[in-house]
């Protein structure tokens, strides 16, 4: 291979500066910096606005003195100069953004969250525009140079010390729910020494640091020795290993409401919900391969038709209530909800299934639009309550729940109580999901997705799998629409937008389609995380389509990917790669067709 | 035409059947109780008719958006509506900065120009950067992968848009020329509706001799039909899809300004409900084809207009206008089940 030249090395450093500089600026006035200025990460030190712009500037300078595939690496010298450079540049960047905001132009109209305070906390809260301009570009060249030292780092550092800095920035944000809890388990030592205002202590924010650090650096090569004590160990023996694991995770699932108290439960019953509509669409995107775009609709069915049936004001839920009580109605009413959904599946499916791929999903996009609009219309008021919605919904469930363990005296009330039912119906649809996906039924559903015409030609009936795939998204969208209108006790039309398809998609994408622990992990990071952070609400749907984006281009398959999968894209990156080097540019990986 | 049964009757195909049984019964049904019924006179029909023929003219520029990037990328560019929503938003502030000083009203023909070009140019921009972030890298990828990607795209865009210029509904300043009605062969035409079906058409023509009769609008049909071979006889296809992604860019941002002008207002979501139904009308005419999309423009405007109370009305439903979106979302259904190829969509076969 042959090695760069100086100044294409330095060309190429200076090109990233540049993204890094405009990455900067948009951060800067898309708000996203003063929603996070705010937010303390070690209080009086270090704000997450702060981490944030600093990120951008260390992820440049590593990119910059990563080489690139086709080059010889240069020496450790230009490398950490690469790095360096493209610090600077992306720091003139924000440094003229400064300048150019002490000039008389009143940009402020245009760019609303261009105000004093972001400019203060840009420029250091100095005084001199200059100043500040020079500030910023030292320190960004101070952490592209971090950036490019991370580089030149063995990987068993490398990983340890991001996974530290993640690990002080995700302890200080649970602040808020995670103090409240200490000090209602007598805990306030801990709460004490952790936290100071709404971020860590020094002290605490090292200690976390380094035990992280630590941990992570130690578990590398620990971990490489289980695998192999793992893999000799006899096939039964492994699978009890497996199971007790399982167990083990299980526990400590169940366990969760009652460690993190009501708020957090509050979180998880929601991430669950979403959990449940996401291993819904897995089946229906992930196996079968058909992009719903529509699958808000089965939630709002799902929710309505509970609401409908149970609600006793309603002509048809008060005959219920009477007869099944408050608590029965419930029962009676699910296994209605679950064939009511099925039965919307195939209607919905039916007419579109001889649709291609992309039609589909604009086709589907309309049918949950004209769900929406025909529960918020007046036309069907009298059934459906129009804007005003369904209230009075009774819950199955008793408001607390008190009992002994032992010494232990539990008491749950509330979003702990509701966890249960929702992680019961999460394992189950986790575990027929997963069934399905090794059996015939899975199987034809890969050969589907993958051509169409060649299943359909060595005997698989793609309309009764097509349709079969579209009742069980159904069922399980319905089913989380049931649970989260009896959680709420009311529906209204307005909890059923297009975005919540969009969120439940972004989920599948994020984890891997088709990957039942990626969709898990999509479920907690995308409907978890924001909740954690407050400021960030307003800023949701910006991150969703960004993920949508950045998952496509680089990495197709998500983050915990399908195994099957991934060997199918491996056979295609060798063509890929080829064809790439023909016409000299990035291909990106092809996922599911 | 002559319909044929298959020779099996599968499930599917009497769903369909029942499905175009109950169009066709409940449209009559419809139409003539609303019209024995006589609620709505002439003039009103006629003043829905107008409306929906400007509202049509809008959807058509969006449309050719689509249906020009159908036509050399068989894509749903997805954040079509978004880049319609930047050009509207930004050339707001324009706007604003005019109608405070005065100058919209003292030189309106230079200012709505200016407008204009700012609100054509940035959405040009937002296109061309669209194309070379989003959809170049993965020019090759199976289809759903870029559909997915436009998918984020249009959210990222609408809330950058959102961030970066606040969620306040913004309203246009008024345009005294453009004011009151003129007469149109007898008939009286908002000047905003005359201004829009007239912009509309003067765009439509410009593309038409675009597309037809320039050397670039040659080597563009070329590459819609065969990227390939365009590219042994020496055309730069990268450059041809970059030109196409502008033009849409640019009619987008006409289109955003013209609907600016008919409601008044502008806000970061107001890309999404035209974006999809510019894409209803671009296969309502048959998607890949320029005059299909500005037919389908104005037939799905029209419908939109028209469809609520001609079919509804009789019906004692309350309130039809709010279902307007439905007949437009119903028409995009329909379509696509039953004419995928659109009016005039030649067989485009299942590529």
């Amino acid at each position: 291979m042959p090695a760069m030249t100086i100044s294409a090395w330095l060309r190429r450093a200076a090109r990233l500066g540049v993204v890094a500089g405009v990455a900067l600026i948009y951060l800067s006035l898309v708000g996203l910096v003063g929603a996070f200025e705010e937010r303390d990460v070690v209080t009086d030190v270090l704000k997450l606005g702060t981490l944030m712009l600093a990120a951008v500037a260390v992820i440049a300078g590593y990119r910059a003195a990563l080489p690139p595939k086709t080059a010889a690496a240069p020496p450790g010298v230009m490398r950490l100069a690469a790095g360096v450079l493209a610090g600077t540049v992306a720091g003139a960047f924000v440094g003229a953004l400064l300048l150019l905001a002490a000039t008389p132009i009143d940009l402020q109209t245009v760019f609303v969250r261009l105000n004093a305070a972001l400019i203060a906390f840009l420029s250091f809260d100095a005084e001199s525009p200059v100043v500040g301009a020079a500030l910023q570009i030292g320190l960004n060249a101070v952490l592209g140079g971090v950036g490019a030292v991370l580089v030149l780092l063995p990987d068993r550092f490398r990983r340890p010390l991001v996974f530290a800095t993640l690990a002080v920035a995700l302890v200080s944000m649970a602040e808020p729910y995670v103090r409240p809890r200490l000090d209602q388990l007598d805990m306030d030592p801990i709460a004490d020494f952790l936290y100071s205002g709404h971020g860590l202590t020094v002290a605490a924010s090292v200690v976390v640091f380094v035990l992280v650090t630590a941990v992570a650096v130690a578990w590398a090569p620990a971990r490489s020795q289980v695998d192999r004590r793992l893999a000799v160990l006899p096939a039964e023996r492994r699978r009890s290993v497996r199971f007790t694991s399982f167990i083990l995770i299980g526990l400590l699932v169940l366990a969760l409401p009652l460690i993190t108290g009501q708020f957090i439960s509050q979180v998880l019953v929601l991430v669950g919900l979403y959990l449940l509509l996401a291993l819904g669409l897995n089946i229906v995107v992930g196996y079968a391969g058909l992009l719903d775009l529509g699958y808000v609709a089965f939630f709002a069915v799902g929710a309505y038709l509970m609401a409908i049936l149970t609600s006793a004001d309603g002509p048809l839920g008060a005959p219920m209530v009477a007869i099944a009580g408050e608590q029965g109605a419930f029962f009676v009413a699910l296994p209605i909800v679950m064939v009511g959904a099925a039965l919307t599946g195939l209607m919905i499916g039916a007419p579109v299934l001889r649709l291609r791929g992309d039609y589909l999903a604009i086709v589907t996009l309309g049918f949950g639009e004209i769900a929406r609009i025909l529960f918020l219309s007046d036309a069907l008021e009298p059934w459906l309550g129009g804007v005003q919605g369904i209230i009075g919904i009774p819950s199955p469930l008793p408001q607390r729940v008190d009992f002994a363990l032992g010494p232990i005296e539990i008491s749950w009330s509330g979003p702990q109580v509701i966890f249960y039912p929702i992680v019961l119906f999460c394992l189950l649809a986790a575990v027929v999901a997963y069934r399905l996906a090794g059996s015939r039924v899975g199987r034809a559903w890969n050969a589907m997705r993958e051509d169409e015409e060649v299943a359909e030609i060595t005997g698989v009936n793609t309309v009764n799998y097509k349709l079969l795939a579209f009742a069980m998204g159904a069922g399980l969208g319905c089913l989380s629409g049931a649970l989260f209108a009896i959680q709420l006790g009311s529906v209204f039309p307005g909890s059923f937008n297009v975005l919540v398809s969009i969120t439940v998609l972004a989920i599948i994408i994020l984890g891997g389609m088709g990957s039942i622990p990626g969709v898990i992990l999509g479920a907690l990071v995308l409907i978890g995380l924001p909740e954690l952070l407050r400021e960030f609400a307003e800023y949701r749907l910006l991150v969703y389509g960004g993920v949508l984006v950045a998952m496509m281009l680089l990495r197709p398959e998500g983050l915990i990917p399908n195994r099957g999968r991934q060997r199918e894209l491996h056979e295609q990156d060798d063509e890929d790669e080829q064809y790439a080097h023909e016409a000299g540019e990035d291909v990106a990986k092809p996922v599911v067709a | 035409m002559r319909i044929r049964l298959p020779e099996r009757l599968s499930l599917i195909d009497l769903v369909l059947w029942a499905l175009r049984i109950a169009i066709v019964v409940g449209v009559t049904a419809g139409t003539v109780a609303t019209l024995a019924e006589g609620t709505l006179q002439a003039t009103d029909w006629r003043d829905l008719l107008v409306y929906g023929i400007a509202q049509g003219s809008v959807y058509a520029l969006l449309a050719l958006g689509y249906t020009l990037v159908y036509g050399v990328l068989f894509m749903i560019n997805f954040a079509h509506g978004d880049v319609f929503m930047a050009g509207a938003m930004t050339a707001f502030f324009v706007a604003d900065y005019f109608g405070e000083t005065g100058f919209m009203n003292a030189n309106p023909i230079v200012a709505l120009a200016v407008i204009f070009a700012v609100s054509m140019l940035t959405s040009m921009i937002v296109a061309i950067v669209l194309e070379r972030i989003a959809y170049r890298p993965l020019r090759r990828a199976p289809r759903l992968v870029p559909l997915i990607t436009a998918i984020g795209a249009s959210l990222f865009i609408a809330n950058s848009v959102r961030g970066l210029f606040g969620e306040r509904i913004q309203s246009y300043p008024r345009v005294d020329i453009l004011q009151g009605r003129i007469d149109v062969l007898g008939i009286p035409v908002l000047k905003t509706q005359a201004l829009v079906i007239v912009s509309a058409i003067i765009l439509m023509l410009a593309l038409y001799y675009f597309v037809e009769r320039t050397r670039t609008g040659r080597a563009m049909r070329a590459v819609s039909e065969d990227k390939d071979t365009a590219s042994l006889m020496g055309i730069d296809v990268d450059r041809i899809i970059v030109t196409t992604f502008a033009i849409g860019g640019l009619l987008a941002g006409a289109a955003g300004i013209l609907y600016a002008l008919v409601f008044n207002q502008v806000h970061w979501f107001m890309g999404f409900l035209p974006g999809i139904k510019a894409f209803t009308a671009a296969v309502l005419g048959g998607i890949g084809n320029i005059a299909g999309a500005m037919l389908g423009g104005l037939s799905l405007g029209i419908l939109e207009s028209v469809g609520p109370y001609l079919l509804l009305s009789g019906f004692n439903v309350s309130s039809p206008n709010q279902l307007r979106d439905v007949v437009a979302f119903t028409v995009l259904v329909l379509v696509l089940v039953f004419r995928p190829n659109g009016i005039l969509g030649a067989s485009e076969g299942d590529k």
